[in-house]
């Protein structure tokens, strides 16, 4: 047991502390690094791109686990209801979840085509809109388009989180609210929620640092472009390692949020200890 | 009376209709891919294309499998995603069992630690992960991704596990034991049959981490014989320009077996999830 917790802390332990020593070297692909202190960083502090792309990511992840956390809250508390057919929408509402992320991603891409794309398709054909969205060119929009995806897929985890908590929830509570007159609503806001605010918490700290981290969305849908309009720090990162060829940088820039995430973490931790 | 009757056919009304928005947007996407992947090209590449396609056909599957590797790549996925999940649950089942039952130093530490390294996130780690397997020696070899992948899927599975093992109580081991039952024995005959059916949610949980997984794959392996099926499919283009019908088909055929498993696992997955990784 012991050798193997080791094992997979060096391989998780040798390359985090080998990134924070590269990110103070000028290491390019394929040549010997030197030291070079800071430069690294200061050279992320004047650099354009990355404010944009660090700006992204905060308004992809706050942006995206708002419209889960709602929407999932929303459908888990219709779901814990009795109705006909119940099973069949809880099994076909889990299917974005179920399918790979990359396949949800490329589908997505496919239907925001600009020439062929379903979408815009239909919203002409609605009358919604005269010419097609420029969902995968137009910079103030590029965001947007990916951040839909990320919520299509993200939902059902939301979902089944809180309906597993809802359904261990006492009936007897709302049976006596209601006898002392407190409407739906009500009840809502003062037993349920206060009850399943653990459940609540820790799903949507987990789903931030999956928010945060999300590559293969951006990456595959608008690449981060048009011009870096949709870059955030995980594509941003590779970008700086794989297109540019400059490992050090790419390292500093995906360093540089590790602050942000610990915060994010020691909430997670400190929550989670309280449950 | 009448009221009260009205009121509940408003609101069971209220909630069939968010039902089937819902429903369609969840389906649609997924209709589509269907859709996209049985179409004939003729089609499929037109300007505002119709809803439901007039011509059907399934060349885009028979190309898939008899002029790109693909069959090959979904083996690679298959093997990779199988030998990733055995090991881990292997290694997961001791290890959490050594964590919940057995007092030894550094335990809490230990417990920190996983729950530390399952939430580093891949965006961080990725550049350094790359630069370590390739001095390995494993540049371009799907069995980097070996390497790679138990270092997220150990703690995942520790910590899901390690709720479960809390939650069996320790009287039920503790007469064998005092009866000279040994430690492996104990967790092999009275835990893990208890412990089963959430060990399966996690292996379901496992397989589909490695199966889907795509940042490590794509940077990990360039030629299509060492390829997953994930990186597969995105290096379905002519020059610059994708080939969607063959892009959906193999969408579909990768999207199958984890699709099909989470269906299975459902059931389960309600009640693995509220006791297994929440409370």
């Amino acid at each position: 047991m012991i050798p193997i917790v080791l094992i997979i802390f060096g391989i998780m332990g040798y390359p985090f502390c080998r990134a924070i020593y590269l990110s103070f070297t000028d290491k390019l692909v394929g040549m010997k690094e030197h030291f070079v202190g800071f430069d690294n960083y200061i050279k992320l502090i004047h650099d354009k791109i990355y404010w944009k792309s660090l700006w992204n990511t905060i308004i992809y992840t706050v942006g995206c686990i708002a419209a889960k956390l709602a929407l999932g809250l929303l459908l888990a508390v219709i779901l814990n209801r009795q109705f006909k057919g119940k099973a069949f929408f809880r099994t076909v509402l889990l299917i974005p979840w179920a399918i790979p992320g990359m396949v949800a991603a490329t589908t997505w891409r496919w239907m925001y085509d600009s020439t062929y794309g379903i979408i815009n398709s239909i919203l002409i054909t609605l009358g919604l809109t005269k010419v097609g969205i420029p969902w995968l060119s137009a910079p103030n929009i590029t965001l947007l388009s990916t951040m839909i995806v990320n919520v299509w897929r993200g939902i059902p985890f939301f979902m089944f989180s809180i309906l597993g908590a809802l359904q261990t929830l006492d009936k007897q509570q709302y049976e006596a609210a209601y006898v002392d007159g407190a409407g739906a609503f009500k009840q809502f806001w003062y037993i349920t929620i206060p009850s399943i605010s653990n459940v609540l918490g820790i799903t949507t700290l987990l789903s931030t640092i999956w928010t945060f981290n999300d590559f293969e969305n951006v990456y595959l849908i608008t690449g981060g472009g048009p011009l870096y309009s949709s870059s955030t720090i995980a594509t941003y990162t590779y970008d700086m390692a794989f297109i540019q060829n400059n490992f050090a940088r790419a390292v500093a820039v995906a360093i540089s949020v590790i602050p942000l995430l610990l915060v994010l973490i020691a909430f997670y931790t400190k929550s989670n200890k309280d449950t | 009376m009448v009221m009260k009757k009205h009121k509940k056919i408003a609101s069971s009304a209220v909630t069939y209709f968010i039902l089937a928005a819902a429903l369609v947007w969840t389906i649609f996407p997924i209709y589509w891919m269907i859709k996209s992947s049985v179409t004939v090209n003729s089609e499929m590449y037109v300007a505002r294309p119709p809803l439901i396609a007039q011509h059907y056909t399934l060349d885009n599957y028979i190309e898939l499998f008899t002029e790109t590797e693909f069959a090959h790549a979904l083996f690679n996925s298959l093997q990779i995603a199988g030998i990733t999940t055995i090991c881990c649950l292997a290694v997961s089942i001791l290890g959490s069992y050594a964590m919940t039952r057995l007092k030894f130093p550094g335990r809490k530490f230990f417990k920190t630690s996983i729950i530390f390294s399952y939430l580093i996130p891949t965006a961080v780690l990725f550049v350094p992960m790359y630069v370590f397997v390739s001095k390995l020696g494993f540049y371009d070899n799907k069995f980097a991704l070996l390497i790679i992948y138990p270092t997220t899927v150990v703690p995942y599975c520790c910590y899901m596990l390690m709720s479960y093992f809390k939650a069996i109580p320790y009287a039920l081991e503790e007469a064998a034991l005092i009866d000279g039952c040994t430690r492996i024995k104990s967790l092999w005959y009275i835990i893990m049959p208890i412990a089963l059916p959430g060990i399966a949610v996690v292996a379901t949980f496992a397989f589909t981490m490695s199966w889907n997984e795509y940042l490590y794959a794509m940077i990990m392996t360039t030629s299509n014989a060492q390829q997953t099926a994930v990186v597969a499919i995105s290096s379905f283009k002519y020059a610059d320009s994708a080939i969607w019908g063959r892009i959906m088909s193999a969408s579909v055929v990768t999207s199958l077996p984890v699709a099909v498993i989470y269906i299975i696992a459902q059931g389960q997955l309600i009640s693995g999830k509220s006791d297994g990784s929440v409370k």
